[in-house]
């Protein structure tokens, strides 16, 4: 077991990082209910384990019991041309999806990520997730008279399906409370983001996550030097779950820690910024179609292209003129845009390549004739 | 002004549907016969007269034959000579017929028009005299009447009248040369002129009849019977074959090869002094006659000859050829060729169809078609084949057949279904002959022989067609045939064609229009001819400058998605600019080919992958890369347009993506060829990004829930993998027996292996991979490496992880352990899952006794559930001969199996579970009299103590893990 699941937090009383969200939770649920709540924050800044140490503080132990279910679930939609190009069956007037979800649950709540069936997402909120907040829990001679459904990734759900999401969440907030955990607020409906008590959890402090490192440290009987804590913070980019990880990668890689110790980056951060120095030293159509290999690289090994773009950006801004900066993240937000609006990530992610190899370009031949 | 009397009149009728025969063959025949004309026929054209040219021949006074007439509005009139008026037409005064005149005079712009140009043309003409005189109104007693040109007829009585000279549909070109024979009287009786023109006509009728029976009444009013001149003139030898010669010359020798094969007789070369007279006599040759036809299967010298002729234009490929084609003979004797089928591709209009056809016929073959109008389901179609393919043909003309599968990739199924019935018998025929080989094969009488045995095999020729080399359905039939790529043939040679024909429909041309037709219809001569005749039918000339709005249609043909690529990415040379068109014009023209071309082709989304694909190969000139980006931004323009019309369904907008497609084109086309790639990269991706996913999600399953709920597989790569590798590697592991290692090490030990089993994780087999025996840099047959192959998420290409790996003794314990710790597990995860605190006592517990104690009861744990199972079978028995036996058996052995696997037993049959009371009776026995099974039980690592009482309480679930302390 990893330090990040051994020292993960089960109750809200032992949280380390976001006490005041959590002092808050607690007074929240004090009651045994609670509103919808949308969490919202940077991955790796302690969403999940807050939402589970809620779901233990509202239930119990009992909310750490949980399976695993894989299943097939057949929806039947009336039928019209929106989507026409995955398979299903033609019965008179609808068809047959099927749509498959993976679910975790325990007796108290469900947890499941719809984005997971793609662009039948929709179907999921129209019909799994309505069926089962339909349902009150038949457990219910104990006290909690409703369940709690967790759904992951509420950010990747079409518009559609958040759409569908809206109603669903008035009309059975009587046996059904919805969590909702997302990376982005933005991203989700303004009408969806009013029928919950937004939480937002942001991204550790420095600080905060040398904390983490230091309790972990005492708790395992390790010595770390002054500053170590910090370096890996720094590198983690507050991001808790990477500073853990990278702690124990350290702790493994050689134990009596130095000061100086090599901290082990993350590959794919290494491979991006390989790919700003191929950038920087040279401009032209050809090696625009190298970085492309490269891109092609990265997106094949499941790295989302908007991480790509912001790590890119993030390591040309790096080796930048101050005054390209400005510019340079202007079209940087302006192809992620597109990017979100498209569908194949690659062209935008190359255009952004491209874009900046222009500016650069022409900023060197300005600059040095 | 007298008027004709009605004899003259009635005569003049009969004379007046002479013309619209024309033929005159049987001028006599039908000169009293044919009904007049309708006079409200609507036929406006002026008249008719045709002059003869020939000097010698001087016809117009024609006082022997038909009396020119005149038609006015359904009055037939007669128009004496007058005598006056016979010496100088313009002193021919016009008195009455004001009315003509009126009728005539919206006609005489045209005709006029005409006059304009057509008498400079007049001398040169050729010897054709043909008498038209199907219209009304020209004819005029003076010559003052008629405007423009005339010339005077005489009629028998000596009556003359003055003729308008015109054109008759566009067929035959009347010409009159007044200035010559106004005056004129000649020496030669007319009736012997005609005569002789009489015979002209009938020994052409006759030379055109031998060649076209249609030919001959073609002209007027036979509309009905006309042919398409397609078909008319399409080539019926080889030698007219308008294709490109070196494919021709291919197609042929592949088809020859079959020679030994079908007909079984040796091919002899020519002679080296039959080629050179050959040689020497082509250039004798112009062009080659289509009346050079003649039966197929005796002659082939003479086909062989005119090839040759052929051969000149190409000396060097045909000499290459030639000397192939003595090589294949010679090490191919007796079988057929090594392809067995040949594939003909090519845009249509090019002659695919007709070169097969021709072919086949030119060596001797039947010709049998199946084409897209025929049945094409597989069953038929292979019934056909076999029909075509195996059978000696028992017909009468007994000429071997040919098959030709037309148009193979037409509809995607029903092709299939032929391609997959020809490359049945291709894959038996390849059997047949790899058992084959050892025979002797040589001679007529062994292939004979064979062929009564091989049932399934091809032995004939078989030509397919299709128009998409690439269609989906076609790639396994690419691999077995012989590939033939139809080019275009030049522009000249085109033109040519088309002027031969045009000459002998006389249909007037220039080559200037036909080259630009040709160019305009990309070389498709049967679309250049239907458009000829389409024209000619319409009396329309064709206009280089109207080609476009003239031309009734544009070939709406699909091109194959490299053509397209190609059109975009590449520049059009500019050569029609300088010439009749202007520079906006050319411009608009590439505009609307390239549009059509790519909204035909309409598959938008591959269409910019290959240029997404190709595009930075190509050579142009972008200093600070603005092309590149404006040519980047386009792409990634269409993808969101593309995304938005599925998204919204929308289908309509997507006319907007071509318009994109063509300003990639104005940016970056050059004039260099470019190396066209199929986009493959993306697709690749595509399939490997999901592979990649599917292998996260089935690790993300695998991990305990407790654990996996707080990842997403994006936080996998994100953030796990990287430093989960580092973990799972550490460098302070060596590669030593445990007992060495230190309390501290062991520590980290077990904390490496909870992790593993945590995660999931083990070392696994795998076959030597490349890229792994690269990466580990050890040349193991088969290397340990992680069972969900995470190492590959951060095995970039080009990329140097610095991982640690493992030494694979290391390796090897690891999984040991993990195993260990996976069964130990595997009862506590039943009902609550492990707390870290649980497990790490569990570890403390192991870590204290000696490992190598803990490895072995690891595999005792393993062993007790075999053999446990295996009791669990014969338990019954076994206990019922206790009972008999009086409890012999130890209940230490007993009872272990028993108790673990107590839910199963109780499950398993009905009659076990009224067993279970007297056996553990039995036990209770067993247990109250300690024997020497006691030590027996003593020995081993684990002890258990049986509950007395109930069997409820043995049914306890109890973990593994307490077996282990």
């Amino acid at each position: 077991m990893l330090w990040v699941d051994k020292y993960r937090p089960k109750t809200l009383d032992k949280v380390i990082v976001h006490q005041d969200v959590a002092q808050n939770l607690q007074k929240l649920v004090s009651e045994g209910d609670c509103p919808h709540l949308l969490f919202y924050g940077p991955s790796g800044s302690g969403k999940k384990t807050l939402i589970m140490a809620l779901l233990r503080q509202i239930f119990g132990p009992s909310a750490d019991k949980v399976k695993v279910e894989n299943k097939i679930w057949k929806v039947d939609v009336s039928f019209s041309l929106n989507f026409f190009f995955f398979s299903f069956r033609m019965q008179a007037g609808t068809r047959t999806i099927d749509v498959e979800l993976t679910t975790l649950s325990s007796t108290h709540h469900v947890e499941l990520n719809p984005s997971d069936a793609g662009f039948q997402d929709r179907y999921v909120v129209q019909e799994i997730i309505k069926e089962m907040a339909k349902n009150r829990p038949i457990d219910t001679k104990g006290k909690k008279g409703f369940k709690v459904l967790v759904l992951n990734e509420v950010d990747k759900l079409s518009r559609e399906a958040q759409h569908s999401l809206r109603r669903t969440m008035e009309k059975y907030s009587a046996s059904c409370r919805l969590i909702l955990c997302s990376n982005s607020s933005s991203k989700v409906t303004e009408a969806v983001r009013s029928r919950c008590l937004n939480v937002r959890i942001n991204a550790p402090m420095e600080e905060e996550i040398v904390n983490v490192l230091e309790f972990i440290a005492k708790k395992e009987g390790l010595q770390i030097p002054q500053g170590f804590a910090a370096r890996i913070a720094e590198k983690s980019n507050r991001n808790l779950r990477r500073a853990v990880l990278t702690f124990e990668a350290c702790r493994v890689q050689q134990y009596p820690f130095t000061n100086n110790q090599a901290i082990p980056p993350m590959d794919w951060e290494q491979y991006v910024s390989e790919i700003a120095s191929d950038i920087m030293k040279e401009q032209s159509p050809k090696r625009l179609f190298e970085v492309r290999g490269k891109l092609y690289e990265l997106l094949t090994n499941c790295i989302p292209p908007e991480i790509i773009l912001k790590r890119l950006l993030f390591e040309l801004l790096k080796k930048l003129d101050s005054e390209l900066k400005h510019e340079v993240s202007n079209w940087a937000a302006h192809y992620e845009h597109r990017m979100r609006l498209g569908q194949k990530s690659i062209f935008h992610l190359e255009a952004f390549v491209a874009k900046f190899m222009s500016i650069y370009k022409s900023f060197l031949v300005s600059t040095f004739g | 002004m007298e008027f004709p009397d009605a004899a003259e009149l009635e005569w003049l009728e009969a004379n007046a549907t002479y013309p619209d025969d024309d033929d005159d063959l049987e001028f006599e025949d039908d000169f009293f016969q044919q009904p007049p004309s309708p006079p409200s026929e609507p036929r406006s054209e002026q008249i008719a007269y045709q002059p003869d040219p020939k000097p010698s021949l001087s016809l117009p006074p024609k006082p022997s034959l038909p009396k020119p007439q005149l038609q006015i509005n359904g009055r037939k009139r007669f128009l004496p000579d007058d005598p006056e008026s016979s010496d100088d037409r313009n002193a021919v005064v016009i008195t009455e017929e004001k009315r003509s005149r009126v009728e005539r005079s919206e006609q005489e712009d045209n005709d006029e028009d005409w006059l304009r140009y057509s008498p400079p043309k007049q001398p040169e003409e050729e010897p054709m005299v043909v008498e038209k005189e199907q219209e009304e109104k020209i004819l005029a007693k003076y010559a003052l009447e008629i405007d423009g040109d005339c010339t005077p007829v005489t009629g028998l009585d000596g009556e003359r009248v003055y003729a308008k000279i015109c054109r008759v549909e566009n067929e035959m070109v009347k010409k009159l040369d007044v200035t010559q024979y106004s005056t004129g009287l000649i020496q030669e009786p007319v009736r012997m002129l005609m005569q002789r023109v009489e015979h002209d006509q009938f020994t052409r009728a006759l030379e055109a009849s031998s060649e076209d029976v249609n030919e001959a009444n073609l002209p007027i009013g036979t509309v009905v019977n006309e042919q398409l001149w397609v078909d008319k003139y399409a080539p019926s030898s080889f030698t007219e074959l308008l294709s490109d010669e070196q494919t021709n010359r291919q197609v042929l020798m592949w088809l020859k090869q079959w020679d030994s094969c079908v007909f079984g007789v040796e091919i002899k070369s020519t002679t080296d002094d039959v080629l050179s007279s050959l040689k020497r006599h082509s250039l004798a040759v112009q062009h080659p006659r289509r009346s050079s036809r003649s039966s197929f299967g005796n002659s082939r010298e003479p086909r062989i000859d005119n090839e040759k002729a052929h051969n000149d234009l190409h000396p060097e490929n045909s000499d290459s050829d030639r000397i192939k084609d003595l090589w294949d003979k010679k090490h191919r004797k007796g079988g057929p060729p090594e392809q067995k089928i040949l594939l003909l591709c090519g845009p249509p209009g090019l002659g695919k169809t007709t070169l097969a056809h021709v072919a086949a016929q030119h060596c001797g073959y039947r010709v049998v078609e199946i084409n897209a109008s025929d049945d094409r389901s597989s069953s038929s179609i292979e019934a056909k084949i076999h029909d075509v393919v195996q059978m000696n043909s028992v017909n009468a003309d007994s000429k071997p057949k040919c098959l030709v599968v037309d148009e193979i990739d037409g509809a995607l199924n029903d092709g299939k279904g032929a391609v997959e019935v020809i490359l049945k018998l291709v894959s038996a025929e390849r059997k047949l002959r790899a058992g084959k080989e050892n025979e002797p094969e040589g001679g007529n009488a062994g292939q004979k022989s064979s062929k009564r045995h091989q049932k399934a095999s091809l032995l004939r020729p078989v030509i397919c067609i299709c128009n998409d080399l690439y269609a989906p359905a076609l790639r396994p039939l690419r691999q077995v045939a012989k590939v033939h790529i139809f080019v275009q043939p030049t522009v000249s040679r085109v033109v040519n064609r088309l002027k031969y024909i045009c000459n002998r429909e006389r249909v007037k041309t220039n080559s200037l229009a036909l080259t630009a037709l040709a160019e305009y219809t990309d070389c498709d001569i049967r679309s250049c001819l239907n458009t000829l005749q389409f024209l000619n039918k319409k009396k329309e000339t064709l206009n280089v400058l109207e080609l476009s709005s003239q031309v009734v249609g544009r070939k709406d043909a699909t091109r194959s998605a490299f053509d397209i690529w190609k059109e975009i990415l590449q520049k059009r040379k500019v050569k029609q600019t300088k010439k009749s068109f202007n520079c906006f014009s050319s411009m608009s023209n590439d505009f609307e080919t390239l549009h059509s071309l790519i909204s035909h082709r309409g598959d938008y989304d591959l269409i910019f992958d290959g240029i997404h694909e190709n595009i930075l190969q190509l050579h142009y000139t972008d200093p600070v890369m603005q092309k590149t980006v404006k040519c980047s931004d386009i792409l990634g323009c269409s993808d969101i347009f593309h995304q938005y019309t599925m998204r919204t369904q929308h289908l309509s907008l997507q006319v907007y993506q071509s318009p994109l497609a063509m300003s990639i084109h104005g940016l970056v086309a050059q004039i260099g060829k470019p190396n066209i790639e199929w986009p493959k990269s993306f697709q690749r991706y595509r399939t490997m990004s999901v592979e990649k996913k599917e292998i996260l999600h089935s690790w993300k399953n695998k991990i305990p829930p407790c654990i996996s709920r707080h990842l997403s597989t994006k936080s996998f790569v994100e953030d796990l993998i990287s430093p989960f590798l580092h973990i799972l590697s550490p460098s302070t592991l060596k590669p030593v027996a445990l007992h060495l290692l230190s309390e501290k090490e062991k520590a980290d030990l077990s904390q490496l292996v909870n992790t593993m089993v945590a995660y999931a994780t083990t070392y696994k087999n795998i076959k030597s991979d490349p890229s792994l025996v690269m990466r580990h840099g050890a040349s193991d047959a088969s290397t340990l490496s992680l069972d969900p192959p995470i190492g590959e998420f951060v095995n970039f290409k080009g990329y140097d992880s610095c991982h640690l790996v493992l030494a694979s003794a290391v390796k090897v314990f690891l999984v040991h352990e993990a195993e260990k710790q996976k069964i130990m597990q595997g009862s506590s995860n039943l009902h609550s899952p492990p707390t870290g605190a649980e497990r790490q006592g569990v570890l403390s517990c192991e870590n204290s006794s000696t490992l190598s104690k803990a490895s072995a009861s690891s595999d005792k744990s393993i062993h007790f559930r075999d053999p446990s199972r295996q009791k669990q079978y014969d338990l019954p028995s076994a206990s019922s001969q206790k009972r008999s036996g009086g409890g012999t058996t130890a209940s230490g052995k007993m009872g272990l199996p028993e108790r673990k696997k107590k839910p199963f037993v109780d499950s398993r049959s009905f009659f076990d579970r009224f067993r279970k009371p007297s056996d553990k009776a039995t036990q209770d026995k067993d247990n109250a009299k300690p024997g020497q099974k006691l030590e027996e039980r003593d020995s081993r690592p684990l002890l258990f103590k049986f509950n007395e009482g109930y069997t409820n309480a043995v049914k306890r679930p109890v973990r593994i893990r307490e077996f282990l302390k």
